[in-house]
C-alpha cells in the first residue's frame, strides 16, 4: 500500500519533467562498450618513418605502478597513469617526497601495470566524500602522514586484505572506473612511430607458503576486457590463462610476464602444476601460449641465476635479493631462477616431452613511483616517502643508531637494485610490431642501461665482419627466442654482437651461457666469446684477461681509455653434441661502475656501507635460442 | 458543501479511503522483470569470457536466476534511494553522461576545419633543429685523420670506417636522438658544420667519426599532410572537450546558482 502511493507520488514527479526520447537515446548509447569496440577487421597500416626491416633495438618499462596500485598510493604516489606515460616519454613529474624525477633519454615503449585486486580502492577510501571511506579499515586514509605512519596504515590494511572480510572493500566499480582510465591513458599516449603505450595490468597472486606468483599481463591492441582478472578471482595462474585463452577468442589478445621469481621460494618454475601433477603437454602449450616471456631483472633484484644453483659462474652474484617478496622470509633458490627454469624445462622435454619453460627475456624496473628506477646515478627506488632518500634505503647511516652496532636502517630496500629495462629487436615503433617481437621472443634485458644485443643461430652464417650482417644473419639463421633443429655431423655456428651504451660505461666481455642434457644430467657451462682491450679467451678456462677497468669510489670516475664500444663474435661450440637437447643466451658485461648505494653515500658525504657491493657490473641477457636434435 | 470541498484534510482522507478499498478489491498489481533473449545472450557470453567455457543450460538457469535477484536487489536500492549521497555512483552517472554528451561531437570534421585547428595550435607541431647526415666509425683517430685526408684529395671513401651497429645515415634527428644514439656532447659537436663534404674526426662514446651533413633542418612547422592523422586525433579530442561543455552550459542554462550567504 505504501509502495503503492510512493509510486504514485514518484510517477507524478517523473512524468512531468522526463523526455521519453532523450532517455531511450541515452540508454542506448550506455549499452556500448565503453572500453572500445573489437574490430574484427584490420586494416594494414601504413608503415611509419623509422621503419626498418633489419629491425630496429626499441627499449622499455613494462612494470609501472601508478597511484590506482593500492601499495603505491598508500606511499605517496599520487601520479595518474597519464602522468607515467607522459614521464616516459621525456616529462618530468614530482616524487611524493618533493624532488623532480625526469628521463635523460625518453623510453621507446612502456606499460602501466596496477595491482589489479583493490585497484584504485585505497585512493577512494582518501576520498571523504566516498561511501567506502567510512568502512573501519579506512578510518586515517584521508589524513596520511609521513613514512612511518604509512608504513604501519599499509600494514594494517594488508592484514584486512588477508582476511576473510576482504571482499567488504573490494568495490568494481572503482576498479572499474580505474580501468578505464587506464586503458584511455594508454590510448592517448600511443603515437605509432614515435612511441608505443601498452594497456596493461599485474595479477598478484601468492602461492599457499606465501611464494610470489606474478604476473604482468600487457595487451597488444586498443581494447581490454571489462575488469582485469585477479587474484581475487583465483590464486592459480592457471586460471589467469584460461581466461586469457578465452579472451584472446574474443579479440583480447595479451601475454603475461611473471616477475620476481627470485622471491617465489620454488613456486615460480615448479616441476608440477598447481595441483601438484606433471607438467604436461597441455600445461606446456598453455603456458607458453601465454607467457612467452618473463622478467629477468627489477628493482626487487636480479633472477638470472643464483651463486648456490651455478657455483662455476663467476657473474652469478649478481644484486640477489634473498627474500620472499614484502618480507624478511628467506626465498629458496630452486625453482626460482631463470637458468635453472631452462634447464628444468629441458629435463622435463626428455623424461616426459614437454618443455613449459622455453621463454624470451626481458627486464622492467616495476617502479611504484609511476616512473622509472633503472639509473644508479638517479636512483628513486621505488615505494614513495618509504624508501626515497640514503637514510631510508640504508644505504646512508641513520642520524641516531637504534642499538649499538646498528648504524643503517634494516630494511628489504637494503637488497634492492637500480634495475629493469625491457629491450626488442622490431621493425618499427608501434604496438603491432613490438609486440610481435615479445611473441617471437626477439627480446633481451638490462639491468637498466640501453646495451644492444643480437644474437643468432644457423648453419651457414655471414662472418662477423661482413657489411650485409644482419640481414644475411636472418636470412641464414635463426634469433634470439627461436629454435634451430640439430642434425648428426653438423655444427651450429652463432653469431653473438653487443653495442655499448653511449651514455654508460664501455663494454667489458661478451659471453654465451650454454645450458643442455648429458646423460639425463642438466649442465651448464660459461664461455667468453670477446674481450675488450685486445684480450684474448683462453682456450681452456673460457675466461678473457681482467682488463683492469676500475672504479674511483672517491668520485664515482672509472678508468679512462678501457673498455668496447662493441663486443662481436663468430663462435661455434666447442663441446657440441648433435644429440643433447641445449640452449645458449648471451650475457654481456660492462666495466664497473659505482652502484646506487655508493652514490647515495657520495652525495651525503660518507663511506659507502661495507657491507653493500660499492660497484657493479651493467649487464645484458639475450633470450636464448634452443637447439633440439632431430628425433 | 463549499466548506467541505475546501477542506484538504477531508479531500485526503476520502481519497484514502478509496484508494484502500480499491487495493483490497484489486489483485496486487506488480512490477515486471522480463529477461529477453538479449539479456540472457548477454550473460551467457559474460560467463564465457570470465570462464572460458559455454555455459551448460543448468548453469544458464542458475545464472539468470542470480541475474532476476541482482535486479531486484537493484530496483530495491534504486527505490530506497540508496544511490544518493554516494560520491561513487554520483561519478560513474556523471562519467557516463560525459561519454555521451562526448559523442556527440558532430560529423567527420572537414580539411577546412583542421587546417585552422592545426595553424591556431601550430606550436603543437613544430619540429625542433633536425640534421641529416651518413657516418663513419672508426675505433682510433689516426685512421680517421687519414680517411679524412683521403677525402679531401677526391677519394671516394664511403666503404671505409669498421662496421658497427651504428647506421652508415640518419635522417632527420633531433639533438636528442643523437645524444641518445652516440653519446651526449655529439650533437653539440655538429653545429657549425658544413653540408655536403666529410669532416671531423668526432668524438663519440664509441671512438671517431667522420660525418657528411646532407642537411640540415632548421625547427620548422611540420606539413600539415605529415601530422593529419595526429592534428585530427588533437581536434577530436578538442571537439569532445568542446561537445561536452556545449552539453553542460545547456543544461546550467535550466539553473539558477545561488551561493549561500550571498
Amino acid at each position: 500500500m505504501t509502495r503503492i502511493l510512493s509510486l504514485i507520488f514518484i510517477a507524478s514527479i517523473t512524468v512531468s519533467c522526463s523526455d521519453n526520447a532523450t532517455e531511450t537515446q541515452l540508454e542506448q548509447s550506455a549499452e556500448l562498450p565503453p572500453t572500445g569496440t573489437n574490430a574484427a577487421i584490420e586494416i594494414p597500416a601504413a608503415r611509419t618513418a623509422g621503419y626498418n626491416k633489419e629491425r630496429n633495438a626499441y627499449f622499455g618499462d613494462l612494470h609501472v605502478h601508478t597511484m590506482y596500485s593500492f601499495d603505491a598510493f598508500i606511499f605517496g604516489t599520487t601520479s595518474s597513469p597519464s602522468d607515467a606515460y607522459t614521464f616516459a616519454k621525456g616529462g618530468k613529474i614530482t616524487h611524493p617526497a618533493g624532488f623532480d624525477m625526469q628521463l635523460d633519454v625518453p623510453l621507446d615503449f612502456y606499460g602501466v601495470t596496477d595491482h589489479a585486486f583493490y585497484l584504485g580502492v585505497l585512493r577512494e577510501m582518501a576520498n571523504p566524500l566516498s561511501e567506502i571511506s567510512k568502512h573501519e579499515v579506512a578510518a586515517g586514509m584521508s589524513t596520511l602522514g609521513g613514512s612511518v605512519q604509512r608504513g604501519e596504515k599499509f600494514n594494517e590494511i594488508l592484514a584486512f586484505l588477508r582476511s576473510p572480510r576482504a571482499s567488504e572493500v573490494n568495490d568494481p566499480v572503482i576498479g572499474r572506473s580505474a580501468w578505464e582510465d587506464i586503458i584511455a591513458a594508454a590510448n592517448r599516449h600511443n603515437d605509432p612511430g614515435n612511441f608505443t603505450a601498452f594497456i596493461g595490468y599485474e595479477y598478484t597472486a601468492t602461492y599457499s607458503d606465501g611464494g610470489n606468483l606474478h604476473r604482468n599481463v600487457i595487451y597488444r591492441d586498443d581494447v581490454a576486457p571489462e575488469l582485469p582478472f585477479s587474484r581475487l578471482d583465483s590464486a592459480n595462474p592457471e586460471d589467469l590463462w584460461d581466461w586469457m585463452d578465452a579472451n584472446r577468442e574474443q579479440g583480447f589478445e595479451s601475454l603475461a610476464i611473471p616477475h620476481n621469481s627470485n622471491g617465489s621460494n620454488g613456486s615460480m618454475f615448479m616441476m608440477t602444476d598447481f595441483s601438484g601433477n606433471p607438467l604436461d603437454d597441455a600445461y606446456a602449450d598453455q603456458r607458453m601460449r601465454n607467457e612467452p616471456l618473463v622478467e629477468i631483472t627489477q628493482v626487487k633484484g636480479t633472477s638470472d641465476t643464483h651463486p648456490a644453483l651455478s657455483p662455476n659462474d663467476e657473474w652469478a652474484d649478481f644484486e640477489i635479493m634473498p627474500f620472499q617478496v614484502a618480507s624478511f622470509r628467506s626465498s629458496q633458490p630452486n625453482g626460482s631462477y631463470l637458468r635453472e627454469a631452462y634447464l628444468n624445462g629441458l629435463k622435463n622435454q626428455e623424461e616426459k616431452g614437454a618443455n613449459p619453460y622455453k621463454f624470451g627475456i626481458i627486464g622492467s624496473s616495476d617502479t611504484h613511483n609511476a616512473t622509472y628506477a633503472g639509473d644508479e646515478d638517479d636512483y628513486w627506488s621505488k615505494v614513495g616517502l618509504r624508501d626515497s632518500d640514503g637514510v631510508r634505503r640504508g644505504s646512508v647511516p641513520l642520524r641516531e643508531p637504534r642499538a649499538p652496532g646498528e648504524n643503517y636502517a634494516e630494511t628489504y630496500f637494503n637488497t634492492w637494485s637500480a634495475s629493469g629495462l625491457a629491450g626488442v629487436w622490431a621493425e618499427e615503433n608501434t604496438r603491432a610490431s613490438i609486440y610481435d617481437s615479445f611473441r617471437r621472443k626477439e627480446t633481451f634485458g638490462t639491468s637498466g642501461t640501453r646495451m644492444r644485443v643480437r644474437f643468432f643461430a644457423g648453419y651457414e652464417l655471414p662472418s662477423i665482419d661482413d657489411g650485409d650482417l644482419i640481414s644475411k644473419a636472418y636470412d641464414n639463421g635463426v634469433a634470439m627466442g627461436s629454435d634451430l633443429l640439430a642434425y648428426a655431423g653438423r655444427k651450429p655456428e652463432f653469431i653473438a654482437w653487443v653495442s655499448r651504451d653511449p651514455n654508460s660505461a664501455a663494454l667489458q666481455r661478451l659471453q654465451i651461457i650454454k645450458g643442455w642434457m648429458e646423460d639425463g644430467e642438466a649442465m651448464e657451462e660459461v664461455y667468453d666469446v670477446a674481450c675488450s682491450d685486445g684480450g684474448i679467451v683462453d682456450s681452456i678456462t673460457h675466461r678473457c684477461p681482467d682488463n683492469g677497468a676500475q672504479v674511483n669510489l672517491d668520485d664515482c670516475s672509472i678508468t679512462s681509455g678501457l673498455g668496447a664500444a662493441e663486443l662481436r663474435a663468430n663462435w661455434s661450440d666447442p663441446d657440441y653434441d648433435a644429440a643433447q637437447n641445449a640452449f645458449y643466451y648471451v650475457r654481456a658485461m660492462e666495466n664497473p661502475t659505482c652502484r646506487w648505494s655508493t652514490w647515495d653515500a657520495i652525495r651525503a658525504g660518507v663511506e659507502p656501507r661495507p657491507d653493500m657491493a660499492a660497484t657493479l657490473q651493467e649487464r645484458a641477457w639475450s633470450s636464448p635460442i634452443w637447439i633440439t636434435p632431430v628425433q | 458543501m463549499g466548506r467541505l470541498v475546501a477542506q484538504p484534510l477531508l479531500w485526503f482522507v476520502v481519497i484514502s479511503l478509496c484508494i484502500f478499498i480499491l487495493d483490497d478489491l484489486m489483485p496486487e498489481a506488480r512490477d515486471e522483470i522480463i529477461v529477453s533473449d538479449a539479456q540472457k545472450d548477454r550473460i551467457a557470453l559474460l560467463w564465457k569470457t570470465q570462464t572460458g567455457a559455454d555455459a551448460s543450460i543448468q548453469e544458464l538457469d542458475s545464472l539468470v536466476d542470480n541475474w532476476i535477484q541482482e535486479e531486484v536487489l537493484f530496483r530495491e536500492a534504486l527505490r530506497l534511494g540508496l544511490d544518493q549521497d554516494d560520491s561513487i555512483v554520483r561519478r560513474r552517472l556523471v562519467q557516463k553522461l560525459g561519454f555521451i554528451a562526448e559523442a556527440q561531437m558532430g560529423s567527420e570534421p572537414e580539411i577546412s576545419e583542421l587546417e585552422s585547428y592545426y595553424s591556431q595550435n601550430i606550436v603543437n607541431y613544430t619540429l625542433p633543429l633536425r640534421y641529416s647526415f651518413r657516418q663513419l666509425y672508426f675505433t682510433d683517430q689516426v685512421s680517421a685523420q687519414a680517411q679524412l685526408g683521403q677525402a679531401k684529395l677526391g677519394e671516394d671513401i664511403s666503404s671505409t670506417g669498421t662496421t658497427s651497429m651504428l647506421n652508415d645515415a640518419y635522417a632527420f634527428r633531433s639533438e636528442l636522438d643523437i645524444d641518445a644514439t652516440f653519446g651526449s656532447g655529439f650533437s653539440s659537436q655538429l653545429i657549425g658544420l658544413s653540408v655536403l663534404e666529410w669532416q671531423g674526426p668526432i668524438k663519440s662514446s664509441f671512438g671517431y667519426h667522420l660525418v657528411y651533413v646532407t642537411n640540415i633542418h632548421a625547427e620548422e612547422a611540420a606539413p600539415l599532410n605529415s601530422v593529419l592523422d595526429s592534428v585530427g586525433s588533437d581536434y577530436q579530442q578538442f571537439q569532445k572537450m568542446n561537445a561536452r561543455q556545449r552539453y553542460v552550459d545547456a543544461l546550467l542554462d535550466d539553473y539558477l546558482i545561488r551561493y549561500e550567504g550571498q
